[in-house]
């Protein structure tokens, strides 16, 4: 046996001594030790050593045998006691570990138990080790362990829902970024045609002025040609700008322009609202069609410029789901979508259903998915993506979300080619069960 | 001054084209474009004075529209307006579009004004003078002249120095500093053509001084060699600092090796034409930068416009 283990948890920490037997003791005495002395009433055995080194038990049991005889006691009772010992006891080092020692100890014994084991020291008698302390010990060693992996398991269930939260955050803090960008160019126009138009309601002033005095001039009786003249040059100079019909329908453009702005802001703002909407509960009569519009709005930022989007919406009934978890979905597939394409492609969004499931079919021109990699897709934290680009969770919550649904995700792929992604949710499904920390 | 400047518009929104063209109305020749390949071809047949691009377009990216531009019409002053400031068009604006400014959207038009107001000035002054803008690839002579001017790398990190004096071996003498105050000594005793520098030294930001060094010596090509990302400074270090490159780090030594190559020619064909440094003005900063400044480097500051005055306009 090596010694392998700490101290405290080592057998040791289990040996009672207790004064052994020699070998050539007689019966009766150990008898006596052992049927009458208190101190031993709780060992089922004593041990037999000879110079330090156990060469035995004598059990209780054994003695019993003996006594119950007729006439065993005056029969057996001179004898030396290794005439009646187990010359092959349990023996055990003080080093060896509580697991261990277990493992020999049940393997070897023999029943009924009927012995306690001896415990030695470099080969050299140290005590007995009761096999119940050894049961007790280790149910203790269990529910020490039992303790920490429960502890453990929650350490991990917490840092799973931080990253989950953090995913969250990272796709939340992408999409912000995108619509801010998206909201500055009308607000660029809409800012520089108020200013223009500010610019020139100042000139309209000054014509109207020039006009005041014009006719302050004209029913002023003293008033003299000359100055007339230059008044009406001041006026048509000032009136030029408003004279043409073609710059009329400029600034009339200019307020048209920016009240279309505005609505786009607005509109902006309003998918915004729509998109991280709280609520995460069963929603009746949900149109998937305008959660996906909403989605493609929000997610514009990224497609605009390298996808065609191609939208085939069928005939499809209004379900029960919960929008704003969908449209986390849509949002994650549009995205990874406009990621697999490298230069320009397409994006192709379809629809239909048929009596049991609504089907949403998204499916872009992109770079594919290599093989061996399909089955991992929707595991938590794989990603192909460099570190700190991606967590990983996207497609793994999009396939908690459906399957809270009672809905479900399935992917087709081929290299060079594409990926589609389908979606089938039932019309009205059991349950929507909240999907954990989402 | 002859007739007015042309300015040409690029934006895939014609809305913000529309309204460009009013607030500038009566004062350019307005073009306007939603296409950068029509841009190019309004260039290629026209003069142009200024170019206002934005930077994410369909059909091409405002950064490859500007840098084709300083090819085919290298009079033109190029500006990048855009509601887009991730770090990729920054860089390329610099580094391949050398451009004059970096406006954001939404803008304000009193500023806008100005600044065009001012491009247009420049290039039509320019053209006046008939100034020749491009380096001519085959001079010799400017490698022969180079031996004078020297190389100040600013950076903590030696192997910024090692990498730099590897690469100017044969070309120029190279000074090297780890703080800001010895590198601006540095300044205001030699004739400093390049300076290769960190932005953040000993976790200190030292964009305002950098910014201010350009001021005060115009002629100075900054090659800036960063990790550092903040799109705000990078963006202020254009407007106000004119800074040559952007360059990533770990320095990569074969763009660094290219960089200080131009630079150098860069710096020959300016004090040949003294004028042309106008085409890299650098804007005020709306707070002054002297207070980031401290006293010593202040009275190198002075020192160096003196060394300068020659260039001085």
């Amino acid at each position: 046996m090596t010694r392998e283990t700490p101290p405290d948890n080592s057998i040791a920490a289990l040996s009672v001594h207790i004064p052994p037997v020699p070998s050539t003791c007689p019966v009766h005495e150990v008898g006596s030790l052992l049927f009458l002395t208190e101190k031993y009433q709780s060992f089922l055995s004593l041990p037999v050593v000879d110079n330090n080194e156990p060469v035995g038990v004598i059990s209780r049991y054994e003695l019993t045998k003996i006594y119950v005889k007729q006439f065993g006691r005056e029969l057996y009772g001179k004898q030396p006691v290794s005439n009646f010992m187990n010359p092959k006891p349990l023996i055990i080092d003080a080093a060896l570990s509580m697991e261990s020692a277990s493992q020999y100890i049940t393997k070897n014994i023999s029943h009924p138990v009927t012995e306690d084991f001896i415990v030695i020291s470099d080969n050299k008698y140290m005590g007995v080790g009761i096999v119940l302390d050894l049961l007790g010990a280790m149910e203790k060693q269990v529910a020490r362990r039992n303790k920490l992996l429960a502890k453990a398991f929650a350490d991990l269930k917490a840092s799973q829902a931080h990253l989950v939260q953090s995913e969250k955050m990272a796709s939340l803090g992408q999409m912000v970024a995108g619509v801010a960008h998206e909201i500055n160019t009308p607000l660029g126009y809409v800012r520089n045609n108020v200013e223009t138009i500010q610019g020139l309601f100042g000139q309209t002033q000054e014509l109207v002025n020039a006009y005041q005095s014009l006719v302050k001039m004209l029913t002023d009786s003293d008033a003299n040609e000359e100055e007339l003249h230059t008044q009406l040059g001041l006026i048509e100079e000032l009136g030029a700008p408003f004279s043409t019909t073609e710059m009329i329908n400029e600034m009339n453009q200019l307020f048209n322009d920016s009240l279309f702005g505005v609505d786009q802001i607005a509109e902006l703002v309003m998918n915004l609202k729509d998109f991280s909407r709280l609520d995460r509960s069963k929603v009746e009569n949900v149109n998937i069609h305008d959660c996906i519009e909403s989605s493609l709005n929000i997610g514009r930022n990224n497609l605009k410029y390298k996808v065609t989007v191609k939208k085939e919406f069928g005939e499809i009934p209004n379900i029960s789901c919960s929008p704003s978890q969908l449209n986390q979905v849509f949002l994650n597939l549009f995205t990874n979508a406009a990621q697999a394409i490298e230069d320009k492609g397409t994006l192709q969004i379809k629809t239909y259903a048929d009596e049991t499931f609504v089907y949403i079919s998204v499916q872009d021109s992109g770079k594919g998915i290599p093989k061996e990699v399909i089955p991992k897709i929707f595991d938590p934290f794989f990603t192909t993506k460099p570190i700190g680009q991606g967590t990983g969770l996207g497609l793994s919550i999009c396939f908690q979300i459906i399957k809270s649904h009672d809905g479900k995700i399935q992917v087709a792929s081929e290299m060079g080619k594409g990926t589609r992604f389908l979606i089938s949710l039932p019309h009205s499904p059991q349950k929507i069960a909240k999907v954990s920390n989402t | 001054m002859s007739g007015k400047a042309t300015i040409l518009f690029v934006d895939d929104e014609e809305r913000i084209l529309r309204s460009l063209k009013m607030l500038f109305l009566g004062k350019y020749n307005i073009k306007t474009t939603t296409d950068g390949h029509e841009a190019l071809e309004i260039l290629k047949n026209e003069k142009v004075h200024v170019i206002v691009s934005d930077q994410r377009m369909p059909t091409m990216m405002g950064v490859d529209l500007l840098r084709q531009a300083s090819q085919i019409a290298p009079h033109a002053m190029r500006l990048l307006l855009t509601g887009y400031s991730d770090l990729a068009a920054i860089v390329g604006s610099v580094n391949e579009g050398e451009i004059y400014r970096y406006v954001n959207k939404p803008w304000k038009a009193d500023e806008l004004k100005n600044i065009v107001a001012e491009a247009a000035n420049i290039a039509l002054r320019l053209s006046e003078a008939q100034t020749p803008i491009k380096e001519e690839k085959t001079k010799p002579a400017a490698k022969q002249a180079s031996l004078q001017s020297s190389i100040l790398v600013l950076d903590n990190d030696p192997a910024t120095h090692n990498i730099v004096k590897k690469i100017s071996a044969n070309c120029a003498p190279v000074y090297c500093s780890s703080d800001i105050e010895n590198a601006f000594q540095i300044l205001s005793e030699k004739e400093i053509a390049i300076m290769v520098s960190e932005i953040v030294i000993d976790g200190k930001d030292v964009s305002g001084p950098i910014k201010t060094l350009k001021q005060y010596n115009p002629n100075i090509l900054t090659i800036i060699l960063t990790s550092f990302q903040d799109t705000k400074t990078l963006i202020e270090l254009i407007n106000q600092g004119q800074v040559y490159r952007f360059l990533p780090k770990p320095a990569h030594e074969g763009l660094l090796g290219k960089s200080i190559q131009a630079a150098l020619q860069r710096y020959h064909l300016l004090r040949d034409a003294p004028q042309l440094l106008m085409r890299h003005k650098v804007e005020e900063p709306s707070q002054p930068i002297t207070s980031s400044i401290s006293g010593k480097v202040m009275n190198y500051l002075k020192k160096i416009r003196e060394r300068n005055g020659l260039f001085a306009h």
